[in-house]
């Protein structure tokens, strides 16, 4: 119950937070509904068949966006493929914040080798490039399915979550109400959920929106090299697919611009969501200091 | 879990354990070098413990470098039977792919640490893998080089003018649009970029680095030609590396605009433009060059997808290559390098921050 008001209480204190959120709110429901949109757009026949109709047509009533080189339908291809890339985020995005969080919680709640050791090996994984061994394993791995993918992505994107919750629980640790519930004989679990979780949402809410945003980004890339998880189409293959098949001369715009107008807004989102939470919990960004 | 409680302060895991004959106490009077020493030693372990995880990481793919080698010779005709054993194991040991993990271990750290040796690259075969990632640097460097330095600078004197001059129209503008386009990928602006400079204007080069009639040399042709086809892939990293900039001098400023140290420099009747440079700014200084350093490490990455997209030489298309074809000492070395650079920056930076911001405390 305190975790939710504390969640309500930070939307409404942030104009920035609440259109990040109702963007992704949208997107979310359009990924939701893409079944059936995809289907309204076949009239029955699946639209992302493939010689579902001519090839190259231009954008028109009957298909807003054109089709691809394929004949598949460019509208219903870049409503499925949202639903993708927004999956993939969210299962990054959850395992990331999660191992993160794990890891935060015991290296700086216990401190001493324990932290030590943590924070160390969390070093070590934020300094190897990822996009090399991302490549590297999906190059290799046979057949990898998007959960896959997702999990692979959250090896590299957790140390980061790790690293940004464990200085705000080392600097809460020390807190004065934390000591206070100590004296007062309570559990370490009831500590971390009761009194250190609700402060720390925040920093957990950028962790995810973070790790969401590298992993969309890493499939989208994998993709564009060629290199994606097979048998789905996300937003990175549409425009992997115009790049390869020359749409950008043939002046089939739709292609990469609706995919990457998609992504730029769903980046946008995640970004403010970011910033408006840094500014929940660091007032003075707001600009309002001294005025 | 018990309920006691945590030591006040955490123990430090001392790297080195330093003996006790004199140096304890002499570190003791010496915060700082013991800080120095300390901090030195963690550098080593990240190091050592981040070139290992690559070594074995990139170890554990499925895959045959020595059959996909003798493959492409066989397609290129240079050797058109079956390769003997004596063949493949003479190749194995070459690439230093004989004997167990361990002792392939070993031997790679020991020839990396000791001679700087990546040993043969499987793309250019048998040209040292170093070599190979020397010749694609230059035009990483280059290109992503100087990109971050305009971005850096482009972006510090807009985000000042957008914190400073907060509240205004024009400053909100830029700030959103900060805000909404400082993640998106270097690569989206490039693409879009190509698309209108490239191919529906025609005026500007969309693949490769320079014009390959032109030999290359230090002849004005050839340095004109290197800008013109660098100038779309350096633009879509200026553009976007610059909102990120923005945003960040404009959050290291604002909170300080309230302060009383401004009130007072505004009553001395200050210029605007003095109090905005030595007094607004002097908080953003040292974070932002901090950051810069550590951007300038990451730069050995090479920018995979914008290289990937124009062509581009650098050791992001050399890596997508070397990937491709299985060549593991020239993967790691590119790996290696950056994972070097990127630390060395912030030790360099971590051992410079406490001479220069009397704020840092070095001790714990």
């Amino acid at each position: 119950m305190r975790l939710l008001t504390a969640v309500l209480r930070t939307v409404r204190d942030s104009r920035r937070l609440a259109t990040g959120l109702v963007i992704l709110a949208l997107m979310v429901l359009l990924a939701a509904f893409s079944p059936l949109i995809v289907h309204s757009i076949g009239n029955g026949n699946d639209p992302i068949a493939l010689a579902a109709y001519q090839k190259w047509l231009v954008p028109s009533s009957d298909h807003l966006l054109g089709t691809d080189q394929f004949g598949r339908d460019v509208l219903a291809m870049v409503v499925s493929a949202m639903s993708v890339s927004l999956q993939i985020g969210a299962i990054a995005g959850v395992i990331s914040t999660v191992v993160g969080v794990i890891v935060a919680f015991v290296a700086g709640y216990k401190g001493g080798w324990v932290d030590g050791v943590l924070s160390t090996f969390t070093g070590i994984l934020l300094v190897i490039p990822t996009f090399p061994l991302l490549i590297a394993l999906s190059a290799y791995a046979k057949n990898v399915s998007l959960f896959q993918v997702g999990v692979m992505i959250s090896i590299f994107s957790w140390p980061f979550a790790a690293k940004t919750i464990r200085s705000q629980v080392l600097s809460l640790r020390s807190r004065p109400y934390v000591d206070l519930a100590r004296v007062s004989k309570a559990r370490d679990l009831e500590i971390i959920g009761t009194e250190l979780l609700p402060n720390l949402l925040p920093f957990i809410g950028v962790g995810f929106a973070s790790s969401a945003l590298g992993a969309i980004f890493g499939l989208v890339g994998l993709e564009v090299i060629g290199l994606g998880p097979g048998g789905v189409i996300d937003l990175g293959q549409i425009i992997f697919n115009a790049i390869n098949t020359g749409a950008l001369t043939l002046g089939a715009w739709p292609m990469f611009v609706v995919p990457i107008v998609l992504l730029t807004l769903l980046f946008a989102a995640l970004n403010m969501v970011n910033i408006g939470l840094e500014e929940v919990y660091n007032p003075r960004l707001r600009g309002v200091a001294g005025e | 879990m018990t309920a006691t409680a945590p030591p006040a302060e955490a123990v430090e895991a001392s790297a080195e354990s330093a003996p006790r004959s004199g140096l304890r106490p002499w570190l003791s009077r010496h915060p700082l070098a013991a800080y120095a020493l300390r901090r030195f030693g963690l550098y080593l372990i990240e190091l050592w413990g981040a070139l290992t995880v690559a070594f074995f990481f990139f170890r554990m793919i499925p895959g045959d470098p020595i059959q996909t080698l003798i493959q492409t010779l066989q397609q290129n005709y240079v050797y058109n039977q079956q390769a003997s054993a004596e063949v493949i194991a003479r190749y194995q040991h070459e690439f230093g792919l004989d004997g167990n993990i361990f002792t392939q271990y070993l031997k790679y750290m020991n020839n990396l640490i000791l001679h700087g040796d990546l040993g043969p690259s499987l793309i250019n075969y048998p040209t040292p893998a170093q070599n190979v990632i020397l010749h694609s640097l230059p035009w990483t460097i280059g290109l992503l080089g100087i990109s971050a330095v305009l971005a850096w600078v482009l972006g510090i004197i807009v985000g000042a003018v957008a914190g400073w001059r907060r509240g205004k129209a024009g400053s909100a503008i830029i700030t959103n649009l900060s805000i909404a386009l400082s993640h998106v990928p270097f690569f989206f602006v490039a693409l879009i970029l190509v698309y209108v400079f490239a191919y529906s204007l025609g005026m500007l080069p969309a693949r490769s680095a320079y014009d390959s009639n032109i030999s290359p040399g230090l002849s004005p042709a050839f340095i004109g030609s290197v800008l013109k086809y660098g100038l779309l892939p350096g633009l879509s990293i200026v553009v976007i590396g610059a909102f990120g900039w923005i945003l960040s001098t404009r959050m290291l400023m604002v909170p300080v605009l309230g302060e009383d140290y401004l009130t007072y420099a505004e009553a001395k009747g200050l210029k605007p433009w003095r109090i905005l440079t030595r007094y607004a700014l002097r908080n953003c200084y040292l974070p932002q060059v901090t950051a810069f350093g550590i951007s300038l490490g990451f730069i050995f990455n090479g920018n995979v997808l914008v290289e990937q997209l124009f062509n581009y030489p650098g050791l992001g298309t050399t890596l997508v290559t070397a990937i491709q074809q299985l060549d593991f000492n020239t993967i790691l070395g590119v790996t290696d390098m950056a994972i070097f650079s990127v630390l060395t920056a912030v030790l360099l930076l971590d051992l410079l921050l406490p001479l220069l911001d009397p704020r840092v405390k070095y001790w714990k």
